[in-house]
């Protein structure tokens, strides 16, 4: 009986840690949602701080209410523009909506560059939270970043091409990216070349990326191990100044010369070896005798 | 004086016969392994001819053994800054065809095959890559002067001769030819031991065998280059080269090597010799000449009282001094002056020593009348249309033995480095004695004529004796003398045997575990 009864509560403490979150999210979701209907004022204000919340963490870094285009366009009065069932399904995810042909939906893409906007987890309700939280008429923006020192700089180059790691484990940009800098000996070519991403992007836009990445890889590549404030910093900042001095480093591309002159050196050094060793005794001595013997095939 | 006692060796190619049964004694014996096919340790040429591995004695492309360098010498081929330059490839070496490919045949085809129409033959195969091949070469190809327009008359021997010499001795009625055993020779100042760069070819002290360590050898092959007489062997399955080991094992039990034991003509005498270490670099280094002459005066008297005292003081065992009062090396190289070395001039001081051949016998092509001797003749018998006598008496002797059918310098340029008095020297003597027999066996010569053949070569009738008795009589025990090895003693200088007494039980080279008890 006592084997019986450590299985239970084995099986029992076992199924604990992954149960509990998943109800987790949705009763506080639920119960939002009847606060928000029965309260009234109460409840809008909850939301709204809800909303901010979410706002600050996800849509902030690209988007802003009155403040202009950024990243992505300007929110203020997007309640009005659009239909809140559309706002919902293009939160949760705009490239389906953009792959299934909505005119809306592909028009904006293709009017802010076609970069892709991360398909935020939220869920319906929370949605609307953020939307209560935009459209309440005060302007909204992301605080101005700090500009990176000379030492972020130089910390950011190195983060860039793994010289110093990331302090939360994520993989080295130069490992898929390159930028055409002095300081950068051989990037990536498996993801885009960012020697002039930061005047294509801006400051604002570099950050949002990294922030929260929109790109699939890189999204699933720094899910656990997201890059720190400060190191955004340093590599914006180390963006900025490869972008700056893209004029002055132009690494230069050999192409074919490099090939030709690796065929061009071995091909000195065989003469030279020859030239060395030319009283080398070749092949056998009897060489004559054999070639002159009738071989049966 | 720094006394160390050497195994040396004499062959008197006057009996060779040429059956190579050494060879197959020492291939059955130590090299009919893998990798080890093509090795010869032991292997009979004809001389003239280019031999094993073709052209070997031509260091214009083998770039083997020493050279002068100011007063002292340097290896032709190796050392240290060639070695460095050529270390991944080293451009002198012997390729497998300048040996030979070995092959053998599939015998069974011919018991085994279908019955058919056409009788099964055994096809050659490699034994090296397993497959069928034609067989090119052996590693007597050239055995009793087969192919000689491509093999004899590229001896490497024959450059030092002029042209008209040359022909001569490829006319059909002059040609000749003699064999030449050759194996290890044990040098006193081994290129191969010094172009090692490993460390792993040592000389033996107490008996100056050259042994290359099997567990120190890594494959360099610096050895096959700087041996002159391209007698190590690079085994291409084991990565590591090998040699003759004289048969060591053998010697240390008291047997005589292998090669030695199974000669059918009896040409072969092992034996110890004292040598003078502290001459070694002075002789390599003498004028090519003198290396011949230097190197007989390296070589001590073992009666010496002060050599004998020297010796001991050296840790030269009692038994291996008696030993050398017993040589017959010594008494065939030093006390007759019967032996000289093949190519001395390539500074290694072998301490194996050949007796030059005297076949074939001078003779001389006369013009005679036929036809009293043919009316004999029955006339379905043979009737020589031509009328020459090939003839073999002669009546001056030495007189033809400076135009006998090898020229003297053919002869000077294998044993002594070019010196055709010191080869003269000594087929006079073989002369002297053979006429001193026939005139106490038969009595047909002219008795001043052997009293003068013996003043001229500075031979008593008693050492005539001496020598015939060696030559031809000698017994088993008196061709080797095989000192006792005291190996005990050997390891003893080497390690401490008391680390393992007790400790291993049976055998202790290598510890229980590691015998897998």
């Amino acid at each position: 009986m006592d084997a019986g009864d450590a299985v239970v509560r084995a099986g029992s403490s076992t199924l604990t840690p992954s149960s509990r979150p998943r109800v987790g999210p949705i009763l506080p979701a639920v119960s939002l949602a009847l606060a928000c209907g029965l309260l009234g004022p109460v409840g809008l204000a909850a939301q709204q701080d809800d909303g901010r919340q979410h706002f600050e963490t996800l849509c902030v870094v690209c988007h802003t209410v009155g403040g202009g285009t950024l990243i992505g366009p300007d929110l203020r009065g997007v309640e009005d523009r659009r239909s809140e069932d559309w706002i919902i399904r293009f939160v949760q995810s705009s490239q389906q909506m953009v792959s299934a042909g909505d005119s809306t939906a592909v028009a904006l893409f293709e009017e802010y560059g076609s970069i892709l906007m991360p398909d935020a987890p939220l869920t319906d309700a929370e949605i609307r939270s953020v939307i209560a939280y935009t459209s309440q008429g005060e302007a909204l923006a992301a605080a101005p970043a700090p500009d990176a020192t000379a030492e972020q700089v130089v910390h950011g180059q190195d983060l860039f091409q793994g010289t110093a790691r990331f302090s939360n484990g994520g993989p080295t940009c130069g490992s898929c990216h390159d930028v055409a800098n002095d300081a950068v000996i051989g990037g990536g070519v498996l993801a885009a070349e960012l020697t002039t991403v930061f005047s294509r992007l801006g400051g604002p836009g570099v950050r949002a990326i990294l922030g929260s990445p929109p790109f699939p890889v890189m999204q699933q590549a720094y899910m656990h191990r997201p890059l720190t404030d400060d190191e955004v910093v340093s590599l914006v900042g180390f963006l900025q100044k490869a972008d700056e001095e893209q004029a002055l480093h132009q690494p230069r591309a050999y192409g074919i010369a490099l090939f030709g002159s690796g065929v061009v050196g071995a091909a000195l050094l065989m003469g030279l070896f020859s030239l060395t060793w030319r009283g080398r005794k070749r092949g056998s001595v009897n060489q004559e005798i054999f070639d002159r013997q009738i071989r049966s095939s | 004086m720094d006394v160390r006692s050497q195994i040396s060796m004499v062959f008197h190619l006057d009996k060779c016969i040429g059956c190579h049964t050494c060879s197959i004694a020492c291939k059955n014996i130590w090299t009919d392994r893998k990798g080890a096919e093509y090795m010869w340790w032991n292997n009979v040429e004809t001389k003239p001819g280019t031999g094993y591995p073709g052209k070997w004695e031509d260091q214009d492309i083998y770039k083997g053994g020493w050279e002068k360098d100011g007063d002292s010498i340097k290896l032709k081929g190796a050392g240290k800054p060639k070695s460095l330059t050529n270390i991944f490839h080293n451009p002198h070496m012997p390729v497998i065809d300048d040996y030979y490919e070995p092959f053998t045949y599939k015998y069974l085809d011919l018991i085994e095959s279908a019955a058919g129409d056409v009788q099964p033959t055994a096809r050659p195969i490699s034994m090296i890559t397993g497959e069928p091949m034609d067989i090119k070469m052996g590693p007597n190809w050239d055995d009793d002067l087969s192919g000689s327009p491509d093999y004899a008359r590229n001896d490497p021997n024959l450059k030092k001769l002029s042209p008209a010499e040359q022909e001569a001795m490829f006319e059909m009625e002059r040609m000749a030819f003699f064999y030449l055993p050759r194996i290890c020779n044990h040098c006193l100042n081994p290129a191969c031991v010094a172009a090692c760069p490993s460390g792993a070819i040592y000389k033996r002290g107490e008996d100056g065998v050259v042994l290359i360590n099997q567990d120190v050898c890594r494959g360099w092959r610096m050895c096959v280059t700087a041996c002159p007489y391209k007698k190590t062997y690079y085994n291409w399955s084991t990565g590591k080269s090998e040699k003759c080991i004289l048969c060591y094992p053998r010697i240390e039990t008291g047997q005589a090597p292998a090669c030695m034991h199974s000669c059918v003509g009896r040409i072969r005498y092992l034996g110890v010799m004292l040598y003078d270490a502290d001459q070694i670099e002075a002789v390599a280094s003498a004028d090519e000449v003198d290396v011949v002459r230097r190197q007989m005066e390296m070589i001590l008297d073992p009666f010496d009282p002060d050599v004998i005292a020297a010796a001991k003081a050296n840790g030269v065992a009692d038994s291996t001094i008696d030993s050398a009062q017993k040589s017959p090396t010594y008494k065939f190289v030093k006390e007759w002056n019967l032996a000289l070395p093949l190519h001395p001039e390539f500074r290694t001081l072998p301490m194996l020593f050949y007796v030059p051949p005297l076949l074939p016998v001078m003779a001389s092509v006369t013009d005679v009348d036929h036809t009293e001797q043919s009316r004999k003749i029955n006339p379905v018998g043979k009737h020589w249309p031509d009328s020459w006598l090939y003839d073999t008496t002669t009546e001056e002797l030495f007189g033809t033995i400076d135009d006998s059918r090898f020229p003297l310098e053919y002869m000077a340029s294998l044993f002594s480095a070019g010196d055709t008095t010191a080869v003269a020297d000594r087929i006079k003597k073989l002369m002297a004695v053979r006429l001193h027999r026939r005139q106490e066996t038969v009595g047909d010569v002219k008795e001043n004529t052997v009293a003068e053949a013996l003043a001229d070569t500075h031979l008593t009738p008693e050492v005539a004796d001496a020598i015939y008795y060696l030559t031809s009589l000698a017994t088993f025990d008196d061709r080797f003398v095989i000192p006792a090895a005291h190996r005990e003693q050997a390891i003893e200088m080497i390690e401490f045997t008391g680390d393992t007494k007790g400790a291993t039980g049976f055998g202790f080279m290598a510890g229980s575990a590691q015998r897998g008890a």
